[in-house]
Formats: structure tokens, C-alpha cells, sequence
């Protein structure tokens, strides 16, 4: 800094003193919590700041979007030639589709449901996942191996067959239970990649120091091992959202979930395919929907690792 | 660990043998039944009854359940409701493309994961890194059938590079063996890349992460000062201990072979289990499902198994009681 300044600075005026005052009750504060630099740590990451603006501005956009764009994504205008399958105008931004319904209106309510679906299942998905990796990881033996074999048995039901089955026996086609259907079935993974993780975490050193100083079984999973596995866990919290939005839209081919004219990111993409060489407009905005959510979850979920990390110094 | 293995081979037949209950029971709670789907709406009743009676159809579903588990345990898997053909020669025709497909798409894409996940990870945060991480995510967000149109119809179509589908080249008679292989394997490259593409992109997500807390590890800050080199550092060293996860994700899709991957298959005309099984589950076809879904169950075991082996390699500290 050059003295011209600082004798400026000596001269200013008392706000402009303040800030300088600030850094010094900083280095004189007491001791953050945990979660706390966690939380900083995470701010200071400038991608995941980006990421989750993206996202919330996605969510803004489908649930905060229909009050001003106030056509209905179902309302379908085939009479008219020159409004079906139109590409991107002023007054269809996003285009329109096969019966002339809106592609934007369309995006923004398929989003809800997309979004909701995608989020929520894989949060459960990865509460049945971790838990039962976690155990099975951590005890080990006879627990660990009925849980993988049980793990191995859902692996092995075909998702098709067993849609198919259920189809016929359950007709409650509600977004709460095409939820509960997808995590049923979605946390195989997460159970293998977490069980796979607390196999070798709890062989280190600072599990054995921790336990000696008296941690308890349920501290030193929760506490110590599981935020050392974040990384693997992380990853698949975004791929699953992306499988998940997708899947949504196979069980509607199965008379579950969101059916038409209702929309989906799924389904938008599901019919946009058929109609592919006559208008690839209809699958390029619900699939840029789905990859958007994956790259910004992702970037947040990286930012969230991070902050996570014991081995970042940088606080 | 030769005892483990053991251990875990003679529980794979009870586990087994389980599932094929829960399988049979899965497979006559599908509605309707092959009846309505395979017979000719045209046949008289009486005909109709016979055919069922034939296909053992009219016995309840645990004395189906006996017959089929004594006839499979002597090697007879029964016959397809479809074809009448033996249910062997039946799936012996899908398996070996499967096989093909997924073998040649999951080498190829365990090579490539590996060299982007590394780079990625140990360059966390550059432009490169950036670059792969949207590539990526484009490749999950994409629709298989998408890409599959989309590669056909570049490469296959547009600048016909590659044969757009089938699994070898139709009124062609090859003298040479050889010839007839490289033919063969031309057809292959098309439906393998867009296969390989969707593990490429997961994989090398899960490597990446892994290995950005691999290299802040103490013993790495050691090997560099001992004057290892940079490719057998990331290579040997990191690399190793990084490869839990990778193990476990692609065990678990190694272990999804014999389902076939029925978009891709469909894309390229390529004749897998996949096909096979929306055609038979369509059919009702019970006796060719069930087997298939036998040889799936296997597969989800023997791949899970070989996970939990090479984890022990991998990281000798791990040890299974």
C-alpha cells in the first residue's frame, strides 16, 4: 500500500475507518462452531454460489413463472395449422408442440412436478441408502451381509417387470406415491457406494483415535466416517436426480404418475421424441431443463463437498 | 479371503433359489396372462383349452412353481410359450450379443472414465475441469434414444462411416472368418459408443470425486517428495486408493448385463436381452422370463461378489470377519 493512501486513509472520515476496525474484531472473535465454517467456507466457493442461483432461479421460473406468463400449458389450439409445432416466436418464446399448447407454459408446469419429483425422490432415496449402507458398512458381518443380500434381491427385480405388476394392483397415481415408488427402488447405489466407503473409513487411524477417546457406535458412523464419504454420496444425489426426472416419466407410460395432458419433463421428452425430425424444439428445452438441475445440483453438491473436506486448510 | 469367497459362493444358492420363488410369484401376478396375448382369438374354446392345458398353464401356480424347479435343476429350462423352441437355444441368441455390446461399451468406457475422472480431479476447479463437468452432465441429461438418433444419423446416415444398424453386413458371404469378424466388429461401434457414453459420464464423476481428496493426502505430499514421478504418482498411488467407488458403481452396472440395454439395442437393431425380455414380458412368455431374470440375479451376485474382492485388493485394510 503506498503512504499517500495510507495517510488518507489516517485522515478520513470515521465510516471510512470502520472497515478496517472490522477485520479486527474478526481476528479477535471467538471460535466458530463447526457448521459454521462449514457454512463460510461453503459461501466463499464462487461456482456453488452460482450453481444454487441457477436453481433457484429455475425454481422461480416454474413456480413463480405462471403469474406472469398466464397461458395454460393444457390449452391445445389444433384447429389452427400454423400454430402446431411452431418454433420459437415472440409469442410462443419456447414454441409450441403437436396441438398447439404453449412449450413454455408446458416447461414451467412440467418443471413443478419434475422438480418436486426429482428433489424428493432422491432425498429419500438417499436416507434408505445411507442408513443401510452405514450399517452394513460399520458392523460389518452377519449384518452386513443379510443387508447386501437383500440389497442384491432389488437389484435383481427388473424395474419394467415389476411396474408392470404393480400397475395392475395399484391405480393411485398421485406425484406422493410415484415419489415413494422411485426411492423404493433408487437406493441401491447409494447403499453400495456408502457401505463400500465405511468398509474402508473405519480402518483408519482417526476412527480407531476416536473411539478410544469414547465415541459411541452412532457418533463415530454419523459424526466422524459419513462426512469422509460425501464425495461418492454427492455424485450420486445428482446423477439419481436426473435418472429420477426420467423415470417419472416411464412410470406414467405405466398409468402412474403425472398423466396427460398434464406435463413433465419426462413426458414432455418421452412425446418429443416421437416427434423428433418434425421438431426437435419440443425435446430440447425439457432436456435442457433436466441437464441444467443435474449441472447446478452438481456445482452445489461439489461447494458443499468441499466445505465438507477436513483437509481444506483454506478457511 | 479363498474362505470368504467360499462362504459366499454356498449362500449364493439358497439366495438363489429364494429369488426364484419371488420371481415366479412376480411373473403370475403380471396382468393378463400369455393366453390372451399368444392364441388366435379365432381358435374354439375347446382348442383353446387343450393348447393351455399343453403349455401347463391350468395347474396351480405352486405345482407349476415344483415342475419348473425340478425340470431347471436338471438343466431344462423348459420351452417359450412364443416359439416353442427350447428356452436355452431361445436366450442363446440374445445372450451372446449382450455380451458383446455391454463387454466391448464397459471396457471401452472404464478406460475413458478412468483418464477424464483423473485429470478432472486433479485439476478441480480449472477450465478443463469445468469443460468435462458440463460435458458430463450433457451426457446424463441426454436421452439414450436421443443420442443413439443423433449418432446414427451423423456417423451412420450423414457421413456413413459406420453401418447404421444390425449386428453384420446381410447378403454378404465372408470366406475369410477374419473378414467376417472385422465386419462384424464394424457394426459394433456405433451402438457400443452410445452405450459407453452414459457409464463414461457417471463413472468419471465418481473418480473425480474420489480422487480430488485422494491427492491431499499426507502419504502423496511423501511419495512426490521421494522424487515419484507425476504419472506413476496419480497412476499407482493415487489412483488405488480412489477406486472404491468406481468399483462399487461399475460392479453394479456390469452386474445390470444380463437385462441388455433395450433403448440402445432398439436404436441400433441390435438383438440382446433387452429386446428379448420387453418382448417377452409383452408375450407373457413366463418360461423365457423367468429364466432370464435367473441369469440377471447371478449376474447382480457374482459382480457384487467380485466388488467386495477387489476392495479388499484395492485396500488391504479392509477385512471381512
Amino acid at each position: 500500500m503506498d503512504i499517500s493512501e495510507r495517510l488518507n486513509l489516517n485522515s478520513a472520515t470515521e465510516e471510512e475507518v470502520e472497515p478496517y476496525l472490522e477485520i479486527v474484531t474478526e481476528l479477535v472473535e471467538k471460535r466458530r462452531s463447526q457448521g459454521r465454517i462449514i457454512f463460510d467456507r461453503f459461501v466463499r466457493n464462487r461456482t456453488a454460489i452460482v450453481g444454487a442461483a441457477f436453481i433457484i432461479f429455475l425454481f422461480l421460473f416454474c413456480f413463480a413463472g405462471p403469474l406472469i406468463w398466464r397461458i395454460d400449458p393444457n390449452l391445445n389450439n389444433v384447429l389452427d395449422v400454423n400454430s402446431t409445432l411452431a418454433p420459437p416466436t415472440i409469442a410462443h418464446p419456447f414454441g409450441t408442440d403437436d396441438v398447439g399448447r404453449d412449450t413454455m407454459a408446458r416447461f414451467m408446469s412440467g418443471g413443478r412436478v419434475s422438480l418436486l419429483v426429482g428433489l424428493t425422490s432422491m432425498l429419500m432415496s438417499l436416507v434408505f441408502g445411507i442408513s443401510i449402507g452405514a450399517i452394513a458398512g460399520y458392523y460389518g458381518g452377519i449384518i452386513d451381509n443379510i443387508l447386501m443380500r437383500f440389497t442384491d434381491v432389488i437389484l435383481s427385480v427388473p424395474l419394467y417387470l415389476l411396474l408392470f405388476v404393480l400397475s395392475a394392483s395399484f391405480t393411485d397415481g398421485t406425484p406422493k406415491s410415484v415419489i415413494i415408488l422411485i426411492a423404493l427402488f433408487g437406493w441401491t447405489y447409494a447403499a453400495r457406494l456408502v457401505r463400500g466407503e465405511f468398509l474402508a473409513l473405519k480402518e483408519r487411524e482417526f476412527i480407531l483415535a476416536s473411539r478410544t477417546i469414547g465415541a459411541k457406535d452412532f457418533r463415530l458412523m454419523f459424526r466422524h466416517i459419513l462426512p469422509n464419504a460425501a464425495g461418492p454420496i454427492i455424485v450420486n444425489a445428482t446423477l439419481l436426480i436426473g435418472i429420477n426426472i426420467i423415470l417419472e416419466s416411464v412410470l406414467s407410460y405405466f398409468n402412474f404418475g403425472i398423466k396427460p395432458p398434464d406435463a413433465s419433463w419426462g413426458n414432455m421428452i418421452s412425446t418429443g421424441q416421437v416427434l423428433f425430425a418434425l421438431d426437435p424444439w419440443l425435446i430440447l428445452f425439457p432436456a435442457a431443463g433436466i441437464f441444467l438441475t443435474v449441472l447446478c445440483l452438481n456445482l452445489v453438491g461439489d461447494g458443499l463437498r468441499d466445505a465438507l473436506d477436513p483437509y481444506m486448510t483454506e478457511r | 479371503m479363498g474362505r470368504y469367497i467360499l462362504r459366499r459362493t454356498l449362500q449364493a444358492i439358497p439366495l438363489l433359489f429364494l429369488m426364484t420363488i419371488a420371481m415366479f410369484v412376480l411373473i403370475h401376478l403380471l396382468p393378463g396372462g400369455p393366453d390372451q396375448v399368444l392364441f388366435n382369438p379365432h381358435q374354439t374354446a375347446a382348442a383353446k383349452a387343450q393348447l393351455r392345458a399343453s403349455l401347463g398353464l391350468d395347474d396351480p401356480a405352486p405345482v407349476q412353481y415344483v415342475k419348473w424347479v425340478t425340470s431347471a435343476l436338471t438343466g431344462n429350462f423348459g420351452y417359450s410359450f412364443n416359439t416353442n423352441e427350447p428356452v436355452t437355444t431361445v436366450i442363446s441368441r440374445a445372450f451372446p450379443n449382450t455380451l458383446e455390446l455391454f463387454g466391448a461399451a464397459l471396457l471401452l468406457a472404464l478406460v475413458i472414465a478412468i483418464l477424464l475422472g483423473v485429470i478432472s480431479g486433479v485439476k478441480q476447479g480449472t477450465a478443463t475441469d469445468y469443460g468435462l463437468t458440463i460435458l458430463a452432465y450433457a451426457g446424463i441429461a441426454m436421452p439414450v434414444f436421443l443420442l443413439g438418433l443423433l449418432v446414427d444419423d451423423i456417423f451412420g446416415v450423414a457421413l456413413k462411416w459406420f453401418p447404421t444398424s444390425g449386428t453384420s453386413s446381410v447378403a454378404v458371404t465372408f470366406t475369410n472368418p477374419f473378414s467376417a469378424f472385422v465386419d462384424h466388429l464394424w457394426y459394433l461401434v456405433l451402438p457400443m459408443t452410445v452405450l459407453a457414453i452414459a457409464f463414461i459420464a457417471g463413472w468419471s464423476r465418481y473418480l473425480r470425486s474420489s480422487m480430488i481428496e485422494t491427492v491431499k493426502q499426507d502419504y502423496m505430499r511423501t511419495a512426490r517428495a521421494k522424487g515419484v514421478g507425476p504419472v506413476s504418482l496419480l497412476f499407482r498411488h493415487a489412483l488405488r486408493n480412489a477406486l472404491i467407488p468406481l468399483i462399487t458403481v461399475v460392479a453394479l452396472d456390469f452386474g445390470s448385463v444380463a437385462g441388455g440395454a433395450a433403448i440402445t439395442e432398439g436404436v441400433f437393431a441390435w438383438h440382446g436381452m433387452g429386446l428379448l425380455f420387453l418382448d417377452s414380458l409383452g408375450r407373457r412368455d413366463y418360461p423365457v422370463l423367468i429364466a432370464m431374470l435367473m441369469i440377471g440375479a447371478v449376474f447382480v451376485i457374482v459382480f457384487n461378489l467380485l466388488a467386495d474382492i477387489l476392495y479388499g485388493v484395492m485396500d488391504p485394510r479392509i477385512r471381512y470377519s
